[in-house]
């Protein structure tokens, strides 16, 4: 018995590990884009940027699935209404039918984008500015300055927030069974519907301590080879 | 010819004026020392002489090429502030090293991102250049493994890998303790002797007096005096001038 619940939520934690990996895949790169956007000197794009940061880090993460979730069908049964038929329609339609997993990752990446923004917008604007300038003065171009002399001084200071924040995507991974994602701990839960088993939900916790472990022991590694300078 | 040469430039930030016309010219292997009261515009004058501000008005010639001319209005593109750039080398006061970097590293860096030369002669000549400024031993040291006046001999050798035509400091020492300051002011010394063409920011008046050729007291945006060591030091005519080096030697 305990083997087979161990295989079992083994493998639904493999869902959990999906959903993990593909919203880091997706929100790492498009959290620097964002930050870009914040930091940008032409000031549309930074406010409507801000804004936009600001709805998605000022809304709980379980509302923005809700509304992944049922908000296409609502927008197409709507223009159906009126007879209206565009791409944006169809695409409303394609997201509709799409698995909740994919849904899930889609509210997860722009949730967790918004958040690095911010970590990386707060890495950037700590650089001194005379390290840009001494870059500048040994005629550096602004994308040599950035890759060769910024980069790496932004990732060591980035690494402390952002290995908190993705641990804490480790556990949010959960909220995606509010729209039908099955994953480790609905698959516990169905121990306790249908074989009044109580221990396996319990013994979850174990898989994500597990995970967040090795998580922690990879950035503390991360942070340690970064310490070959200070500053 | 001038080596170098800046007619009436003039900079402002929003309503202060703080270059209301400088000119000056420097031949080459000369040692030019600015001195002033504190915000007089010298570190301003480095900086649009370096392109990390744009002047408004005037002209800054280089070896007879026209590089910035205020009454030209069309833009100067990236690329081209950047080759101007290259005249000038630029010592902070606060050194600037990049901390991820070795000693060697430092000075490496813009010469390779620039492909000056083969990596090995860039390799070699940064090593000579280290070994120069008296740190052929801390060649592979991270900045935060050095004091404050082996950091700026390193920031030194930094600017110096680009062979500018013109070194320009802003107060070298000024970050440092005193008793730091002598290895980086034997440094400059040191270049003055290897016919180096340099323009100095400085409060170390007595340095000034024994390295620079010519003197330019700055106040106010304008340059107040200008002269030999011994015009400007022992024989000031503006009462400025006069106030000033009062000021400053009164505390010894
Ligand atoms: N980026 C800026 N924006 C607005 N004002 C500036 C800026 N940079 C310099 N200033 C002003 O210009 C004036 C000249 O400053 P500058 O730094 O050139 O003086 P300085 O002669 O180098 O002084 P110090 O001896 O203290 O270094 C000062 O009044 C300063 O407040
Ligand atoms: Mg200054």
């Amino acid at each position: 018995m305990f083997l087979d619940v161990t295989l079992n939520l083994l493998q639904n934690f493999l869902i959990t590990l999906k959903l993990f990996g593909l919203t880091l895949l997706f929100s790492l790169p498009l959290g620097l884009i964002i930050s870009f956007g914040s930091m940008s000197k032409f000031l549309p794009l930074k406010y409507i940027v801000k804004v936009f940061v600001w709805i998605i880090r000022g809304t709980p993460l379980m509302l923005q699935l809700i509304v992944f979730y049922f908000g296409p069908g609502l927008v197409v049964s709507m223009f159906e209404a009126e007879g209206v038929n565009n791409g944006f329609v169809d695409l409303m339609r394609t997201l509709n039918m799409a698995d909740p997993l994919v849904t899930a990752v889609i509210a997860f990446v722009i949730n967790y984008a918004c958040y690095f923004s911010e970590i990386y917008r707060g890495g950037i604007e700590s650089i001194q500015i005379g390290q840009y300038e001494a870059g500048y003065v040994l005629g550096m171009t602004k994308t040599q300055i950035f890759f060769k002399v910024v980069l790496l001084q932004v990732v060591k200071r980035i690494v402390p927030p952002m290995s908190n924040e993705i641990i804490t995507l480790v556990k949010d991974t959960s909220l995606a069974r509010t729209i039908t994602v099955y994953e480790i701990i609905w698959a516990a839960q169905d121990y306790v519907r249908n074989d009044g088993l109580l221990w396996p939900l319990f013994y979850t916790g174990v898989f994500y301590l597990a995970f967040s472990g090795i998580l922690t022991l990879l950035f503390g590694f991360v942070e340690k080879k970064l310490n070959f300078y200070r500053g | 010819m001038a080596i170098l040469e800046v007619k009436n430039l003039y900079k402002c930030f929003g309503k202060t004026e703080v270059l209301k016309g400088i000119n000056f010219s420097l031949e080459k292997g000369e040692v030019l020392a600015i001195i002033g009261s504190s915000g007089g515009g010298k570190t301003t004058l480095l900086r649009c002489l370096n392109f990390l501000e744009t002047a408004d008005k005037g002209k800054i010639s280089v070896d007879g090429k026209v590089i910035f001319d205020g009454d030209e209005h069309k833009k100067i593109s990236d690329e081209e502030i950047r080759k101007n750039r290259l005249h000038f080398g630029l010592v902070f006061q606060q050194f600037n090293l990049f901390p991820q970097y070795t000693a060697l590293k430092n000075v490496t860096l813009a010469p390779n991102l620039l492909k000056v030369d083969t990596p090995e002669n860039i390799d070699a000549s940064a090593r000579k250049l280290l070994d120069r400024v008296g740190l052929s031993d801390k060649v592979d040291n991270y900045p935060c493994e050095l004091s404050g006046g082996q950091q700026q001999r390193v920031a030194i050798a930094r600017a110096l890998a680009l062979n500018p035509d013109i070194l320009c400091f802003d107060e070298p020492t000024s970050a440092l303790d005193p008793e730091l300051t002598g290895e980086v002011l034997r440094v400059i010394k040191d270049l003055k002797n290897h016919n180096s063409t340099m323009l100095i920011v400085t409060h170390e008046m007595e340095f000034a007096k024994k390295v620079a050729d010519k003197v330019i007291f700055m106040a106010d945006g304008i340059i107040e005096e200008m002269g030999t060591p011994s015009e400007v030091f022992d024989n000031p005519k503006s009462d400025k001038t006069k106030a000033f080096l009062n000021k400053s030697f009164e505390v010894f």
